[in-house]
């Protein structure tokens, strides 16, 4: 099939270019998992894959974490996990790092608009901040939610009742226009 | 020039084009398809800026995938887009599947083919009619409503469940077809495109739907790459991309089918292709009535075969076994992958992490929803308030799947 052949192409590559320093591995559907040396170093690894004409990454299938509390990954905290998607070869790569309880990421969001939901879900789900993200919010759970629902130590049936609504805003930045002044140039 | 109303009336005439105008779309509207909320401040009927908020229908499914075995996860894949659930049933078990590397039999990935088409024919049909029905063509909804029926009559056959179907299981199928199930769906599908035409004949040409989906809730091509949008959305969008024929699983590349590819990406467009989306289904349907093939319907791997249930009552080791992978669940291994299938609203992926045992370290949902809401808030700015309840029907957002 088709596109077996250029995931192949892409695999080699990732190890003739990006995989010095770096680990590379290899999922159960054979694809290609490389390991990003540090948090600063993923927004650079995706830039420079966009770039590269051998690999043509443009969008940007899904960003995620998980919990690294058993240690099995590395000795940090949290593995973040980005899946990369190139629409024109077809081919999926996919890009992890360990980023520990007080470090911040980095945000990819000037690369990919859609990471903007993606990594408020990851705030909100396991506490990982992101430098450079234009309004890190808690997405699914409530503003005055505490603690990290998908962490390890976070127990299922934990609840947190809120009383009443929250009040009402227009996201973080809610822009204000003074009615009167208007009015009367009008 | 002195004002042609009188103080108080004039008073009112500034309410209505403040700027500073909020009004909440939602979470609770006929027009909003299940709990969607969207802030918006107006200025007279125009969005000038809107805001998304969304968890209203957040109930944990990714954290319960980590505290439930595989099979009792099963069921949770249904109320992710209850539109179509037997796509994730098998999207589920296929993710499943990959990390245990099995692959099923040829009967039961056919059989799941004609699931996946079947339920993206319903979910095709709820989007047309209910965001036909929103712009106030009520013959459309009772026309393409009464397929739906009949296509959930046929599941009903199949599993037992009309909604929730929970049908696959993990390497293979919970029943085998039923007996008179090729006639069925060789009457369903000589018959159904009858009513994709009479559809096509009541809005394709229609003035008044022209007037109201052309150029309306239009996203670029670069937005829709940028905001990783897919499915009927993305191909709308002139972008040329389904997993079906680019990166093809089960039996998709024996069968020939064609990709629908538009080129205005606005309501009228994603219309056009959700309705050829869902011949072309019919065409693969029918191929897989012709072609399916006799043979065992489980693959034969005895650490997720679930024993017949005569077999069960009747002899004891067959009894523990099943016990065993009912009580502690089947062991998967050490492993992950990150399986996508071409779902109705595009890319649904299930990213499966395994640190060995009966429940998976890490369960990910990528919805598709998630990533065209998020678009939303954008692609809704500047448009009017009629405008955004027929962007927000045609982009099928289902609150299932986008708070999970």
């Amino acid at each position: 099939m088709k596109f077996h052949e250029s995931q192949a192409k892409v695999t080699t590559r990732l190890t003739e270019k990006y995989s010095k320093e770096r680990k590379l591995e290899f999922d159960k559907l054979n694809e290609p998992v490389l390991w990003a040396k540090n948090c600063d170093d993923v927004k650079l690894l995706i830039k420079q894959m966009t770039l590269d004409d051998q690999i043509k990454v443009d969008y940007l299938s899904d960003l995620t974490a998980y919990d690294n509390q058993d240690g099995e990954d590395g000795d940090k905290r949290f593995v973040l996990v980005y899946q990369l998607y190139s629409l024109e070869l077809h081919t999926r790569i996919r890009i992890k790092c360990l980023v520990d309880l007080n470090e911040t990421a980095q945000s990819i969001t000037d690369l990919f608009l859609g990471a903007n939901w993606l990594e408020r879900e990851v705030f909100d789900m396991y506490g990982i901040k992101f430098a450079g993200h234009p309004n890190l919010r808690r997405i699914l759970m409530d503003e005055r939610f505490s603690g990290h629902p998908l962490r390890k130590e976070y127990p299922i049936k934990q609840r947190e009742p809120f009383s009443d609504n929250i009040k009402f805003h227009l996201g973080a930045n809610p822009e204000q226009v003074d009615t009167h002044s208007t009015s009367e140039e009008k | 020039m002195a004002s042609l109303f009188n103080e108080k009336d004039q008073h009112q005439l500034n309410d209505f084009y403040n700027p500073n105008v909020l009004i909440n779309l939602g979470p609770s509207h006929p027009a909003m398809h299940g709990t969607l909320r969207v802030m918006c401040r107006i200025n007279g009927e125009t969005i000038e800026d809107a805001n998304c908020e969304i968890g209203y229908l957040h109930r944990a499914i990714e954290k319960l995938g980590e505290e439930k075995t595989y099979h009792q996860w099963m069921v949770y894949t249904d109320r992710l887009n209850y539109c179509s659930a037997l796509n994730n049933n098998v999207a589920y078990a296929m993710a499943v599947e990959n990390v245990m590397s099995i692959s099923p039999t040829e009967r039961c990935q056919y059989i799941r083919v004609i699931c996946m088409e079947l339920a993206r024919i319903i979910d095709h049909i709820i989007c047309v009619a209910i965001n036909a029905l929103d712009l106030g063509a009520m013959t459309v909804f009772w026309l393409l409503y009464h397929w739906r029926e009949e296509a959930y009559t046929m599941i009903e056959s199949m599993c037992g469940m009309r909604l929730t179907t929970t049908y696959a299981r993990i390497g293979g199928m919970s029943y085998d077809l039923p007996d008179n199930f090729t006639e069925r769906l060789w009457k369903f599908c000589e018959e159904f495109p009858k009513a994709l035409d009479e559809v096509e004949g009541l809005l394709t040409s229609n003035r008044i739907w022209i007037d109201r989906t052309k150029g309306v809730g239009v996203i670029t091509k670069e937005d829709a790459l940028k905001f990783s949008i897919t499915g009927p959305c993305l191909r709308a969008a002139g972008i040329d991309n389904d997993l079906r024929r680019d990166r093809p699983y089960l039996v998709y590349p024996e069968l020939d089918f064609d990709v629908v590819v538009g080129s205005n990406s606005d309501v009228y467009d994603r219309y056009l292709i959700r309705l050829e989306e869902m011949r072309q289904s019919v065409r693969i349907l029918k191929q897989c009535n012709k072609k399916i093939p006799n043979g065992p319907l489980w693959v034969n791997d005895r650490r997720v075969h679930i024993p017949e249930k005569m077999e069960v009552y009747t002899k004891m080791e067959v009894l523990i076994h099943h016990f065993k992978i009912f009580m502690e669940g089947i062991d998967v291994p050490k492993g992950e992958a990150f399986t996508c299938v071409e779902g109705p609203n595009g890319e649904l992926g299930f990213y499966v992490v395994s640190r060995g045992g009966p429940k998976a370290w890490r369960m990910r949902v990528k919805s598709p929803s998630f990533m065209m809401f998020q678009a939303f808030e954008k692609t809704v700015k500047g448009g009017k308030i009629p405008d955004a309840v027929a962007h927000l029907g045609s982009v099928n957002i289902i609150a299932g799947e986008l708070d999970r």
